[in-house]
């Protein structure tokens, strides 16, 4: 077996009392579509936090194309091209929508694009990929909902990620935009980029994932094809509570 | 920048320059003080406005700046130049050696921190025999206010011209977007610790500049006027009244406020302080992002501008 783009080996995070993310394993491989999903605090922005840098685990340890990055702060693993969106949009709120989209080509992967002429275009592509290129002008904080959804990911893509953590990109939107965004994602991964997803909606996660993870609690409860995982008893008893006999 | 700004930043630089061969002393004396006046809040503007730090720091560097001069032209009997050096030396490694420590800190938090940084130095300072404890230091005068201002607006261009480099460059952008969203920057692959040490060390450069030529220029220094907390302020009220994060706001701030606050001590003397303070309430309370940012608004919403923001303050 090749090695995994991206290894969590038995990761735990405790915040004070609470242990959000329990031992938790998986792998994320080249080209894949992984979703994540568990019902409400069950650890999953953590488990991507853990990845991204921004939070650091208690215990295991994170890998990346075969290297341990457990020590590497966020800014680096950036370069080394793991890209995310947040739940909680952080757009750049007094910049232009393309400059927001600008900063992910000047830093990102590789150290980034140095010229800011040359990263404004390539910001520029990227607004258009996710469909959101006729706003370039406008204020970050002036966009929708909808539209800040879509920023998140151009600003994670101007950084020419290998690997796209996409927190909740879709709650909020409407069928449309939905369909939209997953078409989006499908395009991002058809580029050779691996895409880890956490989502709530299980319809829209079931036809766009290779495969799913299933968080509960902080611990994994489930991983395998997206058909057998939702069938899963345990699975539906996290979501729905226990069947009364 | 199209071409005509800058034919309009040339006439108007030939003009400031040639100030000092057809103005009065008066007037020569107070471009003196409110082009350093503007270099610090350009300085300023680089930590505050452009970083989102809100230094009061500051005036430690314009402190170590002066006392660089002072000491290497009374104990060392250097030249002028190499005091200079010498006070940008220190504010830098300051910078460095503190600024990764209290950059730590965020909003409030850093605001305190820095600001006790200014007391602690008075204190250290007035212990030290080299800078001469709490008597201070004389320098050896140099009556040339021609000198002094051309030296004053020279640094002033220099620290125009680096805040434009900063709104074009690769840097710059870093330190926005650790202004707008710390976090988001970092995952983004800006290195928010050392960018924030640079900016830090880039103010403390133009500050400690400034610092080292007024400390030659008025011939006297003690630890009271070199971390005077009030100049911080100052610096803080310019930037902050011309628009912070932008190029010329702290310029446009600085000249502005220098003009009220002269013009008062002329005209009412002895209660020019009270109305210096009824200009700044007003100016929070009518314009709170800046003189910039009513010039980028106006246009579109005429006199209703002023009572948004008054609405906004919930008056």
């Amino acid at each position: 077996m090749t090695t995994a783009l991206l290894e969590v080996r038995n990761a735990t995070r405790r915040f004070a009392g609470l242990v959000a993310v329990h031992d938790v394993s998986f792998t994320l491989q080249q080209g894949e579509i992984l979703g994540l999903i568990g019902p409400n605090g069950a650890g999953k922005t953590t488990l991507i936090s853990l990845v991204s840098g921004t939070l650091a685990p208690s215990e295991g340890e994170v890998l990346f194309q075969g290297e341990t990055i457990t020590a590497v702060p966020a800014y680096r693993r950036a370069r080394l091209g793991i890209g995310r969106t947040f739940q909680i949009m952080r757009p750049f709120p007094g910049l232009s929508v393309l400059d927001n989209v600008a900063v992910g080509a000047l830093f990102g992967r590789g150290g980034g694009q140095p010229k800011l002429a040359i990263a404004r275009e390539q910001a520029r592509a990227c607004l258009d990929f996710v469909g959101l290129g006729r706003f370039v002008d406008q204020r970050a904080d002036e966009l929708g909902g909808p539209g800040r959804k879509r920023l998140e990911l151009a600003k994670a893509l101007a950084m020419q990620p290998k690997v796209l953590l996409c927190d909740e990109v879709m709650a909020g939107l409407n069928h449309v935009e939905i369909e939209e965004v997953i078409e989006v994602i499908r395009k991002v991964r058809a580029q050779g980029i691996s895409v880890l997803v956490i989502e709530h909606v299980i319809k829209a996660i079931k036809s766009l994932s290779d495969r799913l993870l299933v968080l509960h609690h902080g611990e994994k409860i489930a991983d395998g094809a997206p058909a057998a995982v939702l069938d899963n008893p345990t699975v539906v008893e996290a979501y729905l509570g226990k069947r009364r006999t | 920048m199209k071409p005509w700004h800058l034919a309009v930043a040339g006439v108007l630089l030939v003009g400031l320059a040639a100030l000092p061969w057809f103005g009065s002393d008066t007037l020569v004396q107070f471009g003196i003080n409110t082009l350093l006046l503007a270099v610090l809040a350009q300085g300023w503007n680089i930590i505050g406005g452009y970083t989102g730090y809100a230094s009061f720091g500051n005036s430690v560097f314009y402190g170590l700046g002066s006392y660089g001069v002072a000491i290497a032209m009374v104990q060392w009997k250097l030249p002028f130049a190499a005091g200079l050096v010498f006070g940008v030396v220190l504010a830098i490694v300051f910078a460095c050696s503190l600024g990764a420590a209290v950059l730590r800190l965020r909003g409030h938090y850093f605001a305190i921190a820095t600001l006790a940084l200014a007391q602690v130095m008075t204190a250290i300072v007035s212990n030290i025999p080299l800078a001469g404890q709490n008597v201070g230091l004389v320098l050896p005068p140099l009556n040339n206010d021609r000198l002094f201002y051309e030296l004053a607006l020279g640094l002033l261009v220099l620290a125009t011209l680096t805040v434009l480099w900063l709104t074009k460059s690769r840097f710059g952008f870093g330190l926005i977007a650790i202004r707008e969203n710390e976090e988001g920057a970092a995952v983004m692959g800006v290195n928010t610790t050392l960018y924030k040490v640079l900016a830090f060390a880039l103010a403390g450069l133009f500050s400690a500049l400034a610092g080292g030529i007024h400390a030659y220029w008025i011939t006297f220094l003690d630890p009271e006027s070199a971390f005077d907390i009030s100049l911080n302020v100052k610096m803080i009220i310019m930037a902050v009244f011309g628009g912070p994060g932008t190029v010329l706001g702290p310029i446009v701030g600085a000249v502005s406020l220098s003009a009220v606050s002269e013009f008062l001590s002329s005209a009412v003397t002895n209660i020019a302080g009270l109305f210096f303070g009824i200009v700044i309430v007003a100016a929070v309370v009518l314009m709170p992002r800046g003189l910039a940012d009513i010039v980028r608004n106006v246009h579109k919403t005429g006199w209703r501008y002023f009572m948004q923001n008054i609405r906004a303050h919930r008056l």
